[in-house]
């Protein structure tokens, strides 16, 4: 090996562990749980400061994505929603139940008979990306209020048919006034057509004023809690447990 | 410190005792500085750990691959190695190890735009860059205010607006940094390069980095349209995000180069205890 050589890959690999000491680093503060929690002091701050307030842009139908991404958990496979499939949803219902005085079970035509609303809005995905489609379903607040939650509640929290690859379900949560937000919806169709499976179906939240993540899909069941801290790991949603913030508005 | 502020300076060749120390730079700015700077590192290397995410960049509202300006992305060759592809424009450059297939930020090598050394934490981790970017956000937010407070009563900021009457300034100062003129146009207490730059960073850039971030905001942009729509939509406020950084990031650069060269001591101490010795490319006084 020449002596030039040997002095380039000298200076390489310095320079290579130099940067790599810096990804170290990073990664070592990143994992620091007293230093976590000064971060999460963010979360309460944007949720204070933006909140849920105004409402998300409306589009027209013009800027509609057609091919709507899918993104997110696999669709489900299990026998239970391979048999909810296979009948059309038929013998869906969706649950609303906990800090209720009237639970309800509705099947999809009671849903439907609610009342349609069409929003065509933005879905921005926490990983940045953003798409456009047209959703029509039933206000969230109209589902609760014939369950009539009680004074005490405090979260609505979705739980959903799909599961992670480690087994964890999905779950998402909303406190009452986000869940009382007019354009928080529950989705049945997408684009003038039913939910296919791979978007949600047959029920999906959507809450244009936060990141993806919060428009849980595949929704089986709605609690009405005083609060979240019995489910999964306790921080309000399957990403949450991920370590994202509860609140998504940014 | 009034009474050396508009003392003149005698020519250095037949000076013999030293230029005098002058009280540069207020506490504020000071304090700021320095805790801006720290904030710069992680807002940067965090926020390429949340471009990693979705590594492209489009001039317009939703995401639209039609009008995609960046894209870093990485490509199977036949070899079965992995070629990192940077696609600007729609002109794609190969750029393994350095954009696209690059560092995983622990021992090897990924699929993943920003190296891990660059990125905030090192490995893929949103949900951790993402911590680190709105916390620093926040300090970045309140120090720019105390910084404007601070600035304004002080008069600092007065001081390094370029005005109207600099422009003329401008080129015969880059002849002298060239070295292809001999002495610096007169000017005041910086001269109207540094002016051009600090007015650009602190009233364009710095701006531009704020707004475009709350137009990245789902919640804020349900409060205030316009601010999107006026950046040209949510993705093109991820680019303009994008474009400020990559500005920003060059003043820092070319900040650190004129640090070094024009006296890494004496720039140090103003910045630290505020005291500059002026020197021969300065203006007078304070």
């Amino acid at each position: 090996m020449k002596r030039r050589e040997i002095i380039t890959g000298a200076a390489m690999f310095a320079a290579a562990s130099a940067l790599a000491g810096c990804a170290k680093i990073t990664n070592a503060l990143n994992e620091n749980d007293a230093i976590k929690s000064v971060l999460h002091a963010a979360e309460p701050l944007n949720h204070a400061v933006i909140g849920t307030r105004g409402e998300a842009k409306l589009y027209p139908d013009s800027a509609i994505d057609r091919e709507f991404r899918v993104n997110g958990f696999d669709t489900p496979s299990d026998s239970a929603y391979a048999a909810l499939r296979r009948d059309g949803f038929a013998s869906y219902k969706l649950v609303v139940e906990g800090l209720v005085d009237r639970p309800q079970a509705f099947t999809l035509a009671q849903l439907r008979a609610l009342g349609s609303l069409t929003q065509t809005t933005r879905h921005d995905c926490v990983e940045g990306w953003s798409a456009i489609g047209k959703w029509s379903g039933v206000r969230l607040s109209s589902v609760l209020a014939l369950a009539a939650p009680q004074t005490r509640a405090r979260y609505v929290i979705f739980h959903c048919l799909d599961r992670s690859s480690d087994g964890d379900p999905y779950y998402e949560s909303l406190d009452m006034h986000q869940a009382a937000h007019p354009q928080a919806l529950l989705a049945l169709d997408l684009n003038e057509r039913p939910l296919d499976a791979d978007h949600g179906a047959p029920v999906r939240l959507r809450v244009p004023t936060q990141l993806g993540y919060k428009s849980a899909k595949w929704v089986g069941r709605i609690e009405v809690a005083d609060s979240f801290k019995n489910v999964g790991s306790g921080k309000g949603g399957y990403w949450e447990d991920q370590g994202y913030d509860w609140y998504a508005g940014i | 410190m009034d009474a050396v502020a508009g003392a003149e300076r005698m020519p250095s060749a037949v000076s013999q005792t030293r230029e005098p120390l002058v009280y540069r730079h207020s506490l504020t700015v000071r304090v700021t500085h320095w805790v801006f700077a720290l904030a710069f590192f992680v807002l940067v290397m965090s926020g390429l750990q949340i471009f990693n995410a979705s590594p492209n960049l489009d001039a317009s509202d939703k995401s639209d691959p039609a009008r995609r300006v960046l894209s870093i992305g990485a490509q199977q060759l036949p070899d079965g190695k992995t070629a990192g592809v940077t696609t600007i424009f729609g002109h794609a450059f190969t750029t393994t190890h350095v954009l696209g297939y690059t560092s995983d930020g622990m021992s090897g090598e990924a699929e993943r735009a920003f190296p891990g050394w660059i990125t905030w934490p090192g490995y893929q981790d949103l949900a951790g860059g993402r911590r680190w970017h709105l916390f620093f956000a926040w300090i970045m937010i309140l120090c720019g205010t105390a910084y404007f407070i601070g600035g304004i009563t002080r008069k600092d900021v007065g001081l390094i607006v370029l005005r109207p009457s600099d422009v003329p300034k401008l080129l015969p100062m880059q002849l002298y940094y060239l070295r292809l003129r001999r002495e610096p146009p007169p000017h005041g207490t910086y001269n109207p390069l540094q002016k051009a730059a600090y007015t650009s960073v602190l009233f364009v850039f710095a701006p531009l980095m704020v707004i475009s971030g709350l137009a990245l905001s789902p919640g804020v942009d349900a409060i205030a349209h316009p601010l999107t729509t006026l950046l040209g939509g949510r993705q093109f406020a991820r680019l303009w995000h994008f474009v400020a950084t990559v500005a920003l990031v060059g003043f820092f650069g070319i900040h650190i180069t004129l640090v070094l060269s024009t006296g890494v001591f004496n720039n140090l101490r103003s910045m630290v205890t505020g005291e500059y010795r002026l020197g021969a490319h300065d203006g007078n006084g304070v």
